[in-house]
């Protein structure tokens, strides 16, 4: 990259490298390489691009700002400390729309016309399934960092084959089955929800309940609400609760659909009447910050990452930059949209090489650490297993909002589906 | 004469480029290509009820919808052969269409209008609430597609994106023949008299609801002809393919284009893919940018760009002419 | 019995609000017979606007709701006075391609300005709270809304019935040219309607501020179209129609969703769907 000419040192420590890099590549990876050995590698061809795609308008525009705040932030870093593999990386941002053939025409603009080596983002599951078969013809990676449906790695990745497909972000197992690790544990026996009325919502209630009743066999469901996309008025949802005297609340509502769910069930009094509330995705950060005070306290939350989780400096330390950088608290879609760019720089060094079957191979099984803590891509579904807590919402006055107290984290591997995914033993509880 | 001779040169030339897109253009310029021609196929027969007819539909997403859903179950549970599929999801979308006409064309213009988008509207519901048959808002997945074969003579694969484009094009160009041929024949006169006085029309003896109905039926055709086939070309079948928003877009289409001419919808729909695309590519702030190109285009070009084109023209031709 | 009385409570704020939206949406359709689906945006302009003046600029929910649908106005004489005007003689859907094309605008400087993400306000004090309704917690700013609705209609019928201004709209609505011969200058009274009705959508929006309980850009989209069916069920003009049909809608869906869950979205459009084959010029409306 640089204009000066070579002596002959520089050539002889670049072809040493080289040599180095060729061999590495021919042994198979698994090793990983201090990044002062970088110069331009003869295999790897600068720039390295990463088309990312979230949704930037309508309704849920914050989430593609709250992606970019992530990706950006990695790519500065990376580019600052020589690149990947000693090329710069370059991202193209586009407004997914939340809409499968915007996805779609997306990916194919990245690839074909922008010539992207590698993709991520994807906030809807729709999105998520119609892509999969796309990426698989276009033969680029695609790291998922925020759809959560268990279809697209389950089918897609292990039973189908496509094998670009990755996901870094935590799928519906921690809404669903985790959830219900915690439940257990209330005295709570009739539970009831509010949730959102397409395949996320439905997924994740009915793993909740099967899970449930295979941990605490009393448990009935006697209630649930389904408001569509969109909803802005919960009221009939929160009176059909409200009538059937539950005392257990689940729902998997999530960014601004939450907000306006629970302030709407406080003035209802519905916290007063039901115990034990578990909202999978309440410790988003749009959501704490949104309600201020007017969240209640004792209610069960998580996310697919909150920033005290966990409590490292590697962890501290990135949320103190990232809110220097963007005087914001990382939202869950910034740490995996961070952590999906650093993904692809371990996995392109590793591989000493950009392509993507070996970027593809060198994912697999790769571990990786990362704000959120200790992340394993397993290699038949291409899924990352990492920890998330839960925890009891409480106020701290070092915040402006509410944070977790009381943190409960149960490991990954504990109520993560198992491969094959079908048939008996594949789903939690495990005997 | 001189004007038809005109359009067909016009027309061939059109076709010619379209047949070299492959050849010559990148990857993703043959997509958005399909994407036009799939648009453009939806557009041109919306146009025969909007422009010709003078009916404001906002729920033809429905027919595309089931032509998309028609060819997916086709091919899940039937048989993989792109040609039947291609004609269940027609002949889905045709049934519907008819339901839903019989409904609708007793009433006109706004009313009409909210109708058509509230049985739209049904559909789209009724696709994403009946999950077990038609896996609610995750859609119909694993569409495939299978090479045309005829009676086992031969076998052409449309699998890849260049083959695929053929087997588009050639849909394309017969849905704009048919749709120049219904607009020539007595009965596009006839719709084209309906559109300017139908109390009139009917005096003159012009079936007036049936006719409607027929054309309504027509359209909801094409419609679902474009959604069977987008369904083969992304190998997906989606709920909000019935939403009245995607309803929406062969009605901007056809008015950026212009609704009096053949042309107007195909050339509202390529301006309207294109714009988009470009626009992108310099801000994220896309709905701003189109909203501006869409204000510009309506306050300047009264008729869409066709009908202004074609004005300009005729004042530049109009001395020479005798 | 509970039950019951806090559905029907809930379908009447929930349908109060769309009546504030359809109220402005029918007069200007009634008036000067142009559909605006740029309402919505109004809509959205007067939630964000209010919302502006009471947590930026410090003043409180009522300044907010004051001077923010008036600073929405000022979009709505633009939108009128230098495009809409020119189209009034062409035909419907170019009215709605540009009103849409005016959508899409507003969306985005929404997002530009206020940035993409949801604004959450803080509870009220005044208005704030709950209370018992047969043993369950009712908002009180819900039962505020359900006392606005019908003082708005009562404030529009008087304004249209009872003054000397009103009787001018009416005439110019109804006979265009007659009422320029006559000597009201109606295009400047067309003007005020316009902004008159964007007033009203803006109101609404300010008012959501509370009931909603959060902001976001293209918040406007599905209110519009609740409001457009509410306007056609009850008659395209007809703004006792659209106060009659906004009560119909509110309540049942509100029943729908829950004593009948699995139909809610498919609700209202058959209802629409029903009352149009019934009645095709809608409940109240002019027959055609």
């Amino acid at each position: 990259m640089g204009k000066r000419g070579m002596n002959r040192r520089d050539f002889l420590k670049l072809t040493g490298a080289g040599s180095l890099v060729a061999a590495a590549g021919t042994v198979g990876g698994g090793l990983a390489f201090p990044k002062g050995l970088w110069a331009a590698t003869p295999q790897i061809k600068g720039p390295i691009k990463i088309g990312y795609q979230a949704v930037l308008s309508g309704t849920l525009a914050g989430y593609g700002e709250f992606h970019k705040m992530g990706a950006v932030m990695a790519i500065e870093e990376i580019n600052a400390k020589g690149g990947i593999a000693g090329q710069k990386v370059e991202m193209e941002f586009r407004d997914s729309t939340l809409k499968a053939d915007e996805a779609i025409k997306n990916a194919r603009y990245f690839v074909d016309s922008w010539g992207a080596d590698y993709l991520a983002g994807i906030d809807s599951s729709g999105q998520a399934l119609a892509l999969a078969p796309v990426m698989a013809q276009l033969d680029r990676p695609l790291m998922v960092t925020h759809a959560a449906t268990e279809k697209l790695t389950e089918d897609f990745v292990f039973k189908k084959g496509v094998k670009q497909i990755f996901r870094i972000c935590m799928p519906t197992y921690n809404d669903g089955h985790a959830a219900a690790f915690i439940a257990k544990d209330f005295p709570a026996v009739k539970w009831s929800t509010v949730s959102p009325k397409y395949e996320y919502g439905f997924t994740c209630w009915k793993m909740f309940q099967d899970t449930l009743k295979g941990l605490k066999p009393s448990v009935q469901f006697v209630a649930e609400s389904w408001a569509p996309f969109g909803t802005t008025d919960f009221r009939s949802h929160i009176n059909t609760i409200m009538d059937a005297k539950p005392d257990g609340l689940y729902s998997t509502e999530w960014a601004g659909e939450l907000i306006s769910f629970v302030k709407q069930a406080k003035e209802a009094g519905l916290f007063e009447k039901v115990k034990y509330v578990m909202f999978p995705v309440g410790a988003a950060m749009d959501v704490l910050e949104g309600l201020g005070k007017d969240m209640p306290d004792n209610i069960w939350v998580s996310a697919r990452y909150f920033f005290q989780y966990p409590n490292s400096k590697e962890n501290n330390d990135w949320v103190a930059r990232f809110h220097k950088r963007w005087n914001h608290y990382p939202a869950y879609v910034s740490e995996t949209g961070y952590s999906a760019i650093y993904a692809y720089k371990a996995a392109v060094e590793k591989a000493g090489s950009k392509d993507t079957k070996a970027v593809v191979a060198a994912l697999e099984g790769m571990e990786m650490n990362s704000p959120a803590g200790h992340r394993v891509f397993r290699k038949e579904d291409h899924q990352a297993i990492y920890d998330v807590p839960w925890g009891k919402t409480k106020s701290d006055p070092k915040y402006p909002f509410k944070v977790m107290g009381d943190m409960k984290v149960i490991p990954a591997k504990v109520y993560f589906n198992r491969p094959p995914f079908e048939g008996p033993g594949t789903t939690p509880p495990f005997k | 004469m001189k004007a038809e001779t005109r359009n067909a040169a016009a027309a061939a030339a059109v076709l010619l480029a379209l047949c070299a897109v492959p050849f010559l253009a990148g990857k993703f310029t043959v997509y958005l290509t399909m994407r036009i021609m799939l648009l453009g196929i939806f557009a041109v027969g919306y146009n025969l009820l909007l422009g010709q007819t003078g009916l404001l539909s906002f729920g033809h997403g429905a027919f595309y919808a089931a032509g998309a859903y028609g060819l997916g179950f086709f091919g899940l549970h039937v048989s993989g052969h792109p040609l039947f599929g291609v004609a269940a999801g027609v002949a889905a979308a045709v049934l519907l269409a008819v339901l839903v006409g019989y409904l609708c064309v007793r009433h006109t213009e706004i009313y009409f209008a909210m109708l058509t988008l509230a049985c739209g509207m049904m559909v789209f519901s009724l696709i994403w609430n009946a999950r077990e048959i038609t896996g609610g808002d995750d859609g119909l997945i694993g569409i495939m597609r299978s090479p045309v074969s005829f009676f086992g003579l031969f076998k052409i694969p449309i699998g890849t994106d260049r083959q695929f484009y053929f087997f588009v094009l050639v849909f394309f160009a017969f849905s704009v023949w048919a749709a120049h041929r219904i607009r020539q024949s007595p009965f596009g006169l006839a719709l084209a008299g309906i559109r300017e006085n139908a109390r009139r029309s009917e005096f003159a003896g012009v079936p007036v609801r049936r006719y409607r109905l027929a054309v309504f039926v027509l359209s909801g055709a094409f419609a679902g002809l474009s959604g069977s086939l987008e369904a083969l070309l992304e190998s997906n079948a989606r709920p909000f393919m019935a939403h009245w928003t995607h309803s929406a877009e062969p009605v901007l289409v056809s008015l950026l284009g212009g609704l009096s001419s053949l042309a107007g919808p195909l050339v509202g729909g390529a301006i309207f893919v294109a714009m988009r695309e470009i626009i992108q590519r310099f801000t994220e702030n896309w709905m701003l940018g189109f909203g501006i190109v869409l204000l510009v285009i309506i306050m300047g070009f009264r008729g869409g760009v066709m009908g202004t084109l074609s004005a300009l023209f005729r004042k530049a031709t109009a001395p020479g002419e005798g | 019995m509970q039950s019951y009385v806090h559905v029907i409570l809930a379908g009447l704020s929930g349908g109060m609000f769309i009546w504030l939206v359809a109220s402005g949406l029918t007069l200007i359709f009634g008036v000067l017979g142009v559909l605006n689906f740029a309402h919505g945006s109004f809509y959205m302009l007067g939630a964000y606007c209010s919302f502006t003046v009471f947590r930026y600029l410090g003043a409180g929910f009522w300044t907010g709701l004051l001077l923010g649908p008036l600073a929405v106005c000022a979009a709505g004489f633009v939108v009128e006075r230098f495009f809409l005007r020119h189209v009034y003689r062409i035909a419907l859907p170019y009215q709605l391609l540009l009103t849409f094309a005016f959508v899409l605008i507003f969306d985005n400087l929404v997002k530009i300005v206020w940035g993409g993400g949801a604004l959450s306000p803080p509870s009220l004090s005044f208005l704030g709270g709950s209370v018992p309704i047969l043993g369950r917690n009712f908002p009180v700013y819900n039962l505020f809304i359900i006392a606005v609705g019908p003082a708005v209609a009562l404030l529009l019928w008087a304004l249209l019935e009872k003054t000397w201004y009103g009787r001018i709209i009416r005439a110019s609505s109804s006979d265009r040219e007659m009422a320029a011969g006559l000597g009201v200058r109606v295009p400047a009274l067309f003007t005020g309607v316009f902004v008159f009705g964007t007033w009203l959508g803006a109101l609404g929006g300010g008012l959501a501020v509370p009931y909603v309980g959060l902001l976001t850009p293209g918040m406007g989209e599905t209110i519009i179209i609740e409001a457009f069916i509410v306007a056609v069920i009850g008659g395209l003009g007809s703004l006792k129609g659209a106060f009659v049909g906004a009560l119909v809608i509110g309540v049942l869906s509100a029943f729908g969703t829950r004593f009948f869950p699995a139909f809610d979205m498919f609700l209202t459009f058959i209802l629409m769907g029903g009352v149009l084959l019934w009645r095709p010029q809608g409940l109240f409306g002019a027959a055609r």
